[in-house]
């Protein structure tokens, strides 16, 4: 998708997808769970791994952000399986935090699992509905943080660093997990952990690298937005691992 | 004097929630303490504490789930601290969310410019797919809360801070796309248009000095029922002078100059400056030109009132 004349937010996309691998198939066959993807200009990868899990059926590569189709640079609910329009960072946190509300209002055991990028946290947004998550102890809601260390205009840490990360989220009132962002293994068990004697809502923060599995790219903050041609497209996709 | 708009949105909500289950009750810290609802049906109210924007977002993911919130706090603090969310969740997701908004307009009046919203038609009524209401007395702001309910789509209700006047009768399960006011009215005179508390209050003064003048009220504001309201407008009058609690910019006098090419609308609203200094509703809505003096002045010269006509104050009561 990134080798369209549109290019696409390939670093973001590439460190998450494992975790939305991993979020889908724990949700693929609960329709009382939900995966939100607050970081919405990670699409390609939402696109993919829902293509890749069979939750979408059309094929997005050839009509990523191209006229008179929907896999817009950032998701709507127009694309199947897709609920929430993300893409303005924050909101799909507390999107997330409804949808879990609502499961614990119906006396269901689904989730409410939203992505969100580790630049995202910078979002007032955000921490506004973590305290409410906390205050209602909504513990069907699990948040995970694709913690890349990147973000638009360079690093995390250089821009507005986020030390202490879990204790902050310890603070607001959440349990928090740490993982390896690309052990698809780990995160299952994670999602699959039963939170029905939960009375916190969950944090997770997934370390991951921007770009991951292209060299070129990996861990770069240059990697946020790229358009590539074709050639090179097909190089990386030889080199990928 | 009835409820004010707020009284009545939280006992008509109660009410209704006694036999939908789907209604649930969002509050953002400025619900006051012994709210019905809370009372009534604790398991479905939720008062979220100062977090105007997650809460309009929560109210997304709810509706989604099956549910139909209902979400409250002052109109400034909904319309611009939440636009963007009231954009997404209402406009562009089409949740079936209502989000009640008092202290609209000035309504606030010693509380300041903070507390203030002149703005809220401009900004709501630019996002599609919102059904926006500005209900006049207790009668019309029930009827309004149970549309809302009953049809679940996304509403916006804007209310003042006082005790609101009885509201215009109609015929019908819901206030009318015009509420005709007409009783003594003569052809061919400028019809008053009222929009909100204020400026039906204010066009019923004038009415009452002058009863040859028609009143057109309306309450549902959004741009398809103005559509409707402006060709039933333009069936019967050329002349129109729209009163409203807000800024000419953005407000219903434009959109119906819009709607009715070829007719003659004037607009009686809150002006451009910032409301700064104190005092009541009243002395506030004075201070901003926003008064029946006002709306004489733009029927003239086609209308003058009586002589000895009474400037009828504002009534405000109030309630906390």
């Amino acid at each position: 998708m990134a080798a369209t004349p549109t290019g696409c937010h390939l670093g973001g996309s590439l460190s998450v997808t494992d975790i939305l691998i991993a979020a889908l198939d724990r949700t693929a066959d609960d329709p009382d769970s939900e995966v939100v993807l607050s970081k919405g200009h990670a699409a390609a990868g939402l696109y993919a791994a829902m293509h890749a899990t069979g939750i979408l059926t059309e094929d997005p590569v050839p009509h990523y952000g191209a006229a008179s189709h929907h896999f817009t640079g950032h998701p709507g609910p127009s694309v199947e399986g897709v609920r929430f329009p993300t893409g303005s960072l924050g909101h799909g946190a507390p999107y997330a935090l409804g949808w879990a509300l609502s499961r614990r209002l119906s006396g269901r055991r689904g989730l409410g699992i939203a992505v969100l990028g580790d630049g995202e946290l910078q979002e007032g947004l955000v921490w506004e509905t973590f305290q409410v998550a906390a205050a209602q102890r909504v513990s069907n809601l699990v948040v995970v943080v694709d913690r890349n260390g990147g973000q638009n205009d360079g690093m995390v840490a250089d821009i507005s660093p986020q030390p202490e990360l879990a204790a902050r989220f310890e603070a607001f009132g959440f349990e928090t997990a740490e993982v390896d962002g690309h052990d698809v293994g780990a995160l299952r068990a994670l999602f699959d952990t039963d939170r029905a004697e939960a009375d916190r809502p969950l944090a997770v923060l997934a370390d991951t690298v921007k770009g991951k599995g292209l060299r070129p790219v990996e861990g770069k903050a240059a990697s946020h937005y790229v358009t590539i041609d074709a050639a090179r497209a097909a190089a990386w996709k030889r080199i990928v691992r | 004097m009835t409820l004010a708009g707020r009284a009545a949105y939280r006992d008509e909500l109660t009410q209704i929630a006694e036999y939908d289950p789907r209604i649930l009750c969002l509050e953002a810290d400025l619900g006051g303490k012994g709210h019905p609802f809370a009372v009534k049906h604790p398991d479905r109210f939720f008062n979220v504490g100062i977090a105007e924007g997650a809460m309009v977002d929560m109210a997304a993911g709810l509706a989604e789930g099956g549910y139909r919130p209902f979400v409250s706090t002052f109109a400034p603090f909904a319309v611009l601290r939440a636009a963007e969310s009231m954009k997404l969740a209402l406009g562009y997701l089409g949740a079936g969310i209502t989000v009640v908004a008092p202290y609209a307009g000035v309504s606030g009046g010693w509380f300041g410019t903070t507390h203030h919203c002149l703005e809220d038609f401009a900004v709501v009524r630019a996002i599609p797919g919102v059904t926006v209401a500005a209900p006049y007395g207790e009668a019309e702001m029930r009827a309004v809360v149970r549309r809302a309910a009953v049809t679940g789509e996304p509403h916006y209700i804007r209310t003042g801070r006082n005790a609101a006047p009885l509201s215009l009768p109609w015929v019908g399960p819901e206030p009318p796309v015009v509420n005709w006011d007409v009783h003594g009215a003569e052809p061919d005179r400028t019809c008053l248009v009222s929009v909100g508390e204020v400026g039906t209050e204010l066009c019923l003064a004038v009415r009452r000095s002058l009863p040859t003048l028609p009143h057109a009220h309306l309450c549902y504001l959004d741009q398809p029922h103005l559509e409707r309201a402006a060709a039933e407008l333009a069936e019967h009058y050329d002349r129109f002078v729209v009163v409203e609690e807000h800024r000419q910019a953005g407000g219903i006098a434009s959109a119906l100059a819009l709607l009715l090419p070829g007719r003659e609308v004037s607009s009686v609203n809150a002006g451009e400056s910032w409301p700064v200094h104190g005092g009541s509703h009243e002395q506030v809505l004075d201070e901003l030109g926003l008064n029946e003096a006002a709306v004489w002045a733009a029927l003239a010269p086609h209308e003058v009132p009586p002589h000895g006509a009474p400037a009828t104050p504002l009534e405000q009561e109030d309630t906390e």
